[in-house]
């Protein structure tokens, strides 16, 4: 929607600017990072699937580039290009476009252009600070725009993991369980299985194979897989190799032999997947599953009650605020502490902002370690649409 | 665009051929005029059509655009180039040629992995062995991703691949591919497996009509015409 996109120009940079006077002055240095981007990052960050939302393209030279769906990734580029060893703290915020494919159709709150405003806070080792820092400074940008009705939702896959840590299950299993929360039915699937038939994927492997894998003699698997392709005249092709092969086979041997994810611990898990709570309720909601399920989960539920207090003292109303388990699975690099603020007028699918914690993304951009990342974004577009169709009104 | 019906076919080749063999069989006479190596054609037995011969590959765009009115092309073509080919085409008739499986394949030497599930199970140790995510060689990407997502799949890179697809995980540009197959030899000479559950589209050649042609009364007889013979 170009022509709409013009005529708005005025009030969505007006807009813009509100908030970013509001980050700046909260010490996030104003950055304009290139909207063409290569393409390769986007997609070893996040994924194919979102091939399926940029517009990806091939310049003369073959190189393969694409329109930033986000300007996330673009700022933790920029930093790593003034400060390669990323060893230096930095705060930055911007303003600019944005693009995805919309596959519905443009709509007014999922435009194919859209505008982006935000911060983003790297390397600061005081996690629980950092993030509230984000969240008040996002908050108090939407206020000083105009945006009164509105309610803020928070996840935290931290506790997700400690809940994983606590329970007793091998770690590949618990490698896996983290991997697979971005795919909610796969998940239950895995759960399932584990608790059911651990062993399920071994009843597959050759009986004259499955013979000679032992875990406790990892050495020879190798060699009985490379004598069982040998045997049938199977060509080893490709980069993967033998040895992952017999790596793999052997975990499936292995989960055959472990004890199956005991009914309790599964219940456990499913049970904090579903909590739901008023913020200020969430963590003694956590604590009364802990303590049910006799499971100590307290440093992971003390930050997240740290982080809830932090908020609270920067003036974030935690009235507005819900905790969500399940929340956290739509972008797959966000590593912690999740939220989002919406409003009643545009719904749940169309949040005015959005953010979190994500700190393996400037490593997997280039970094030579991980650095603690926090950012958030606002949707300046629906910020205006929310400001303009009641939302800057009553509190809803 | 003319009043008549313009139907776009295949413009060289066995699918030419074919195609001109299907209408036949149909009472119907496939014909270029003018030019031997000419683009234009007609109908024989149907005055009020239009032949356009059109490159195999594009003519799902001519129909996505509406700049044909019927053509003969494949499923996995019509697939691939439409996210939303049932509100942009609609399939008359199944013409009995060009059968063709869109599969997955991986090396016959991952013994470990027959089903998708078992691909997704070595996403994480293979990015943890070469510091990237799998590669998959196609040149169906929209297809590959789709399926990919239903499978619940999302931990790989698409490379794209124009030609000889099967070879590239011997020569170590892609681990797995997604292509277009008849019989599963050229896959097996290469060392490649389709996986258990790795069928993406069963593919074959169609007569396709375009929703989004200027349909006129005319037009829409001339096609009720070739699709009552087709049918008959």
């Amino acid at each position: 929607m170009p022509a709409e996109t013009a005529k708005q120009f005025e009030a969505l940079e007006a807009n813009a600017q509100t908030l970013l006077s509001v980050f700046t002055r909260g010490g996030f240095e104003a950055v304009s990072p290139a909207i063409i981007q290569p393409a390769s990052v986007f997609l070893d960050v996040v994924g194919e699937k979102l091939r399926a939302r940029t517009y990806v393209f091939s310049d003369p030279d073959g190189d393969e580039l694409c329109m930033r769906p986000d300007i996330t990734v673009p700022t933790c580029r920029l930093h790593l290009e003034r400060h390669p060893d990323a060893d230096v703290p930095a705060k930055y915020s911007y303003n600019g476009p944005a693009f995805r494919f919309q596959p519905l159709g443009s709509g007014h709150a999922h435009t194919r252009e859209f505008r982006q405003t935000g911060i983003e806070a790297f390397g600061e080792a005081n996690r629980e600070r950092a993030e509230a820092e984000v969240v008040a400074t996002i908050v108090s940008g939407l206020e000083a725009a105009g945006l009164s009705g509105y309610q803020l939702r928070f996840g935290d896959l931290g506790l997700l993991r400690a809940i994983l840590r606590a329970s007793d299950m091998p770690s590949r299993w618990r490698q896996r369980l983290m991997h697979l929360f971005w795919h909610p039915a796969a998940f239950k699937a895995e759960l399932n299985r584990l608790t059911v038939e651990p062993g399920s994927a071994s009843t597959h492997i050759p009986k004259a194979l499955a013979d000679a894998l032992d875990p406790d003699n990892p050495e020879a698997a190798e060699a009985a897989v490379a004598t069982y392709l040998e045997d049938k005249g199977i060509e080893v092709i490709g980069l993967r190799s033998t040895a992952e092969v017999a790596d793999n086979l052997l975990g499936r041997v292995a989960d055959a032999r472990s004890e199956p994810l005991s009914a309790k611990t599964a219940q456990l898990i499913a049970s904090y997947v579903a909590i739901v709570a008023p913020a200020r309720a969430s963590g003694r909601r956590l604590r009364e599953l802990a303590t049910l399920m006799g499971v100590n989960i307290e440093a992971a539920v003390g930050a997240h009650e740290w982080r809830l207090e932090l908020l609270a003292q920067a003036g974030v109303d935690l009235d507005r605020a819900e905790f969500s388990a399940d929340f956290g699975r739509q972008l797959e690099y966000y590593t912690g502490f999740v939220f989002e603020v919406v409003t009643q007028g545009l719904g749940r699918r169309s949040p005015v902002a959005g953010g979190g914690r994500y700190d393996h993304l400037l490593k997997a951009v280039g970094a030579p370690q991980d650095v603690p990342a926090v950012g958030a974004a606002v949707h300046t577009d629906r910020l205006l649409a929310a400001v303009t169709n009641g939302n800057g009104g009553a509190h809803v | 665009m003319s009043e008549k019906l313009i139907l776009g076919v295949p413009s060289k080749g066995r699918l030419m051929e074919q195609t001109q063999e299907a209408f036949a069989a149909a009472g119907l006479t496939l014909r270029k005029t003018g030019n031997e190596r000419g683009y234009r054609g007609e109908v024989a037995e149907l005055p009020e059509i239009d032949v356009a011969f059109i490159s195999a590959s594009e003519i799902a765009w001519n129909l996505k655009t509406g700049r044909v009115h019927l053509g003969v092309t494949g499923e996995d073509l019509v697939s691939e180039q439409m996210s939303d080919a049932a509100s942009r085409v609609t399939f008359l008739k199944k013409l009995g040629f060009g059968n063709a499986d869109v599969v997955v394949a991986v090396p016959d030497c991952w013994i470990d992995v027959r089903t998708m599930a078992d691909l997704a199970e070595i996403a994480l140790p293979f990015r943890r062995a070469h510091g990237r995510w799998y590669r998959v060689a196609t040149k169906y990407l929209n297809l590959t991703r789709r399926f990919f997502a239903t499978k619940g799949l999302s931990d790989y890179r698409i490379v794209e691949s124009l030609g000889a697809t099967e070879g590239t995980p011997a020569a170590g540009t892609a681990e797995l591919i997604v292509d277009i197959t008849t019989t599963g030899t050229t896959l097996a000479a290469n060392g490649l497996r389709i996986l258990d559950d790795g069928l993406v589209l069963r593919s074959e050649a169609n007569l396709v009509s375009s929703n989004l042609a200027e349909w006129t009364p005319a037009t829409r007889n001339a096609m009720n015409e070739i699709a009552a013979r087709m049918a008959g």
